[in-house]
């Protein structure tokens, strides 16, 4: 059963930013009025893409053509930890979230590297944001993490998402965390309200401007490792919110995860064409917003389980 | 004088299947009655001071220095000798030395601690000397001595000696004080310069501060057990008191000013700016560790501290860790902002040990052990980085000629050594896997999860600190990238600075190497570095000859087995994909220029510059940090040329300043009052006179 497991973990993260691109696109288009492109469309952007001969900055050094391959190395690496099924994950290990987190850290560095290496005033104002958005959402994981910790007595990425009992506190804190998660997806994988990947307006962009002077392969590879990224952040999602875990019904808690990653997908869609991108001053507010919340469920989670005791 | 041992070298059970052979070798041999290990320290400490003595009086700089780097050197080893195996397991080494009144007989003991302590700082200050070769080569070549510069390097290994040993206050205190004046006189070493006058009389103040408030916690002590021997003061540590809760308070402020914990710390960045590159290093890194020491100390003679106390020192520490990091993202100058990083990861290590005194307080070993074990190893490699990143700076200014982040960039295209490894260590400092401080930090976070009875609202409170503890990595991470991507990356901002005549020496890029060795050792073998300290953390938890299984076992199941794994994938992902990149991707020499979205013109003065990248961030927290604004705005129809300068300056200190200013004005004003008549001052005197003699025959 582990192999089954390990295989569909690899072929989610293989495959899945492929149609969970698509799938946002396609919710996008759907609310605008279009038809909008397959839903396999990145595959053949990527391949394009990949295929093509790389042109480089004159400015640019050794960092840059290395930069994208620690990327797509951490969140490869990171993919390991994530428990797409609560209960499951390639490999863990008491504390594994950390290494999840400053594994993504290092592919952030990288990418905001790569853009100040070609010395373009833009692409330092991306990185200079990404730096600063990235650092605030940091603390939210690590405390929502911390309130699925006192509430599950577990140490490990895959276990602490389990939800341990069916009262409506437990339900209720699990969705307002999955809440949580969302937000953060949102802010780390550079979508609308956080950023927008469709401006056309190199000041506006925060992801998309850090990447202005990536081609062929090496833009292939940086996207791709975006992807992944946002997989795995959906994949939290969905195994906060599956109401089945490996343990018991493994078949069942795989179709449900695969299910609510794809409802990620479309949730993402539609905030996208349902709100417009905030103000750069105000994302730390909503980071914030979203830090509440988990210190709400924290102190709820801590008082419920003092009652216990 | 006369040198004993008291206690017989019986080497404890060390049961270590996979133990290198080299260290059980090591441990056999010195296990022998033939070393005699007191015999060793005796040795060292006169060959330092040899050293010290020889490079003053030695005719000129070459042979002062050769022969001060033989004494060092043969003093490290000798001293090694006695260290290591003490660190892995062996019985603590005691003497004593007699002496006159009033101390009568000063105690040594080197136990697994003070070990712990001398086996990284002697090595680390041997090889700052051998960097100071290359960094003040241009002074060896001239008239100037100096001989005086290595002598006082080696009176600061001296001071180890005293400091990490010695089992008496006095004797401390001396200690204390001769690696004070030392280092400030390796601060002012280029004393011509007004400013590096002032920031090294701004540290002789401060370290001066913090040995007031040591006297002052010496002299409650000795209020009590009316002794200066550390022996006596433990049963005083070990019950609960009045006195003790002062005591540990005025510790606690003596050894957050010596390591430069906020809001203590603001002597730091001056005098690190101030001072020689490899001088900042090790104080940074090596020196004023021993504040760290004496709060171990500390902890090790109470046993069991209060629960408020471990509250205190985390809550402080977390403090330190935030304002620390929060300020290097402000920093035009590298040297003042590798000093606030310092005060970032003193604070990383104090939230270690305040984890550490909760679990010793609640009785829970995993999450003592986890936490003294992390602070302990944090110790060891914010030193490795730390003066790393400090003699990358130091190379840095060699080369360019200036500390100014805004004036240099693209320096990584003709600095073949320097950039890597100054991009190296600056992703360890960053806590960031592979490296050695993600270690470090991944053990305090584990400390920080754990739950334990007792614990009531403070068991909400961990996690909040473990957030904020992200939240300083996510900030480190912004600030290395800022550093880095300045420093190396782009063009150079200014033609001045781009160093076009300069080439890297190799005396300086040598110790950088090594310190990048201890770095990635660290990092990719963990469980070897826990061995590091696992004795100094068993002393603490109060076993002595903790066994490695015992270790092991209170530390989360082959916790750092994983963390090894998840390097290597790590590392083998990262060599299957950059061999797939380059073997099968297409590649090319292409070159273009960088697309400046449609401007045909663009110039190196149109980068990114470190405040704009920073300014986001800056935002938030606008609040906390205080800018000093220098405009002088274009107007009118036919403007003259503008200026905006923005200057983020300490507000510790500038709050300092202003109370002391304001202070003397609120004095003045108050002794404006006093009537200045000769029968007022004659009547004051007088009563004072009476109470005094009053307060003595009555007492």
């Amino acid at each position: 059963m582990n192999i089954i497991l390990i295989i569909f973990q690899l072929a989610i993260v293989a495959i899945g930013p492929i149609y969970m691109i698509g799938l946002i696109n396609r919710v996008k288009s759907l609310w605008a009025g279009r038809r909008g492109p397959r839903l396999n469309q990145s595959w053949f952007d990527l391949l394009r893409l990949l295929q093509k001969t790389p042109v480089y900055s004159q400015v640019t050094s050794w960092v840059f053509p290395i930069a994208p391959i620690v990327i797509l190395a951490t969140t490869v690496t990171a993919s390991m930890f994530v428990p797409l099924v609560p209960g499951f994950a390639p490999y863990s290990f008491s504390g594994d979230f950390v290494a999840f987190l400053y594994l993504l850290g290092l592919g952030k560095v990288f990418l905001m590297l790569g853009a100040l290496d070609t010395g373009s005033a833009f692409e330092g104002m991306g990185a200079s944001r990404e730096a600063t958005y990235a650092a605030l959402a940091e603390p939210v994981i690590m405390l929502t993490l911390g309130t699925l910790i006192l509430a599950s007595g577990q140490m490990t990425f895959s276990e602490l998402v389990i939800p341990q009992t069916d009262t409506i506190t437990s339900i209720s804190i699990r969705i307002a965390l999955a809440a949580v998660m969302f937000i953060v997806l949102l802010i780390e994988t550079s979508r609308v309200p956080a950023d927008d990947p469709t401006t056309h307006l190199e000041l506006t962009m925060v992801h998309e401007v850090m990447i202005l002077d990536h081609s062929g392969p090496e833009l292939a590879i940086v996207q791709y490792a975006a992807g992944i990224k946002m997989v795995l952040l959906a994949g939290v999602i969905s195994a906060l919110l599956n109401p089945f875990s490996f343990d018991h019904l493994p078949l069942l808690a795989m179709v449900v995860s695969v299910t609510l990653i794809a409802f990620v997908a479309i949730l993402v869609g539609l905030t996208e064409s349902l709100t417009a991108r905030l103000r750069f001053r105000a994302i730390p507010l909503f980071t914030f917003a979203a830090f509440l919340i988990s210190l709400i469920c924290l102190v709820i989670v801590h008082s419920s389980q003092g009652s216990i005791q | 004088m006369r040198w004993c041992r008291q206690s017989p070298r019986v080497i404890a059970p060390f049961e270590i299947e996979c133990l290198d052979h080299f260290t059980r070798d090591l441990i056999k041999t010195c296990s022998d009655e033939k070393g005699d290990f007191v015999g060793f320290l005796y040795a060292g400490s006169v060959a330092l001071v040899l050293g010290a003595i020889l490079s003053i009086v030695l005719p000129n700089n070459k042979l002062r220095i050769g022969v001060n780097l033989i004494a060092q050197l043969l003093s490290c080893l000798l001293v090694l000798r006695v260290t290591i195996p003490v660190l892995f397991g062996a019985d603590a080494v005691i003497g004593y030395l007699p002496w006159s009144f009033p101390v009568e007989q000063i105690d040594f003991e080197i136990n697994a601690i003070g070990a712990f302590f001398l086996t990284f700082s002697l090595p680390m200050t041997f090889l700052g000397s051998i960097y100071a070769v290359g960094y003040l080569g241009h002074s060896i070549e001239g008239k100037r001595h100096v001989g005086v510069h290595f002598a006082l390097l080696t009176m600061v290994q001296f001071s180890y000696l005293i400091i990490y040993t010695v089992q008496n206050a006095f004797a401390f205190l001396v200690g204390w004080e001769i690696a004070a004046l030392s280092a400030w006189l390796l601060v002012i070493w280029e004393h011509r310069n007004q400013k590096i006058r002032f920031a090294g009389f701004n540290y002789l103040i401060s370290t001066h501060l913090s040995l007031l408030f040591l006297v002052a916690a010496f002299t409650v002590v000795h209020g009590v057990t009316n002794s200066f021997q550390f022996a006596n003061f433990v049963p005083f540590f070990q019950a609960p008191s009045m006195q003790r809760s002062i005591a540990f308070v005025l510790l606690l402020t003596s050894f957050g000013l010596k390591s430069a914990f906020f809001p203590f710390h603001t002597w730091l960045p001056r005098a690190h700016s101030a001072a020689p590159a490899h001088v900042s290093a090790l104080m940074s890194g090596v020196i004023h560790k021993a504040g760290l020491f004496g709060m171990l100390k500390m902890i090790f003679m109470m046993g069991e501290p209060e629960l408020w106390m471990g509250w205190v020192l985390i809550a402080a520490s977390a403090m330190s860790a935030f304002m620390g990091i929060l300020y290097t993202l402000v920093q035009r100058d590298i040297k003042r902002l590798l000093g606030y990083s310092s005060t970032e990861n003193v604070g990383i290590v104090g939230m270690g040990f305040g984890v550490g005194c909760l679990g010793l307080s609640l009785h829970n070993p995993t999450m003592a052990a986890l936490g003294f074990g992390g602070g302990l190893l944090h110790i060891l490699n914010h030193a490795l980085f730390k003066c790393l990143l400090f003699y990358g700076a130091g190379s840095v200014y060699r080369f360019t000629h200036t500390i100014d982040l805004e004036k240099m960039g693209g320096l990584l295209k003709v600095m073949r050594w320097t950039g890597p490894l100054f991009l190296l260590g600056s992703l360890a400092s960053a806590a960031l896997p592979p490296f050695n401080a993600f270690v470090s930090e991944f053990l305090i976070y584990a400390g920080l999860f754990q739950s334990t009875p007792g614990l009531m609202l403070g068991q909400m409170a961990l996690p909040l600190f473990a957030a904020l503890l992200a939240f300083v990595g996510g900030l480190s991470a912004m600030s290395i990238t800022r550093a880095f991507g300045l420093m190396f990356l782009g063009v150079p901002r200014d033609p001045e600075h781009a160093g076009r005549n300069s080439h890297e020496n190799v005396w300086m890029i040598v110790p950088m190497v090594l310190h990048l060795v201890g770095i990635l050792a660290v990092g990719l073998a963990p469980v070897w570095a826990l061995r590091l300290v696992q004795h100094p953390t068993g002393m603490l938890l109060g076993d002595k000859n903790i066994t490695s299984e015992k270790w092991f076992g209170l530390l989360p199941t082959s916790l750092l087995q994983s963390v090894t794994t998840v390097t290597i994938v790590f590392v083998s992902v990262f060599a299957v994909l950059l061999i797939a990149r380059f073997l099968i991707l297409p590649k090319s020499n292409r070159r273009h220029v960088t697309w400046g979205c449609g401007y045909t013109l663009p110039n190196s003065r149109m980068q990114y510059s470190g405040s704009s990248f920073s300014f986001p961030m800056v935002a938030v927290f606008r609040d906390i940090l205080t800018f000093w604004t220098k405009e002088d705005l274009p107007v009118g129809v036919f403007p003259k040329d503008g200026s905006y300068s923005t200057n983020c300056i300490d507000s510790v200190e500038h709050s300092t300043f202003d109370f002391l200013k304001r202070g003397e004005g609120l004095i003045k004003l108050g002794l404006a009052r006093i009537p200045e008549s000769m029968g007022f001052s004659f009547s004051i005197g007088f009563v004072g006179l009476i109470i005094l003699v009053t307060l003595v025959l009555f007492k």
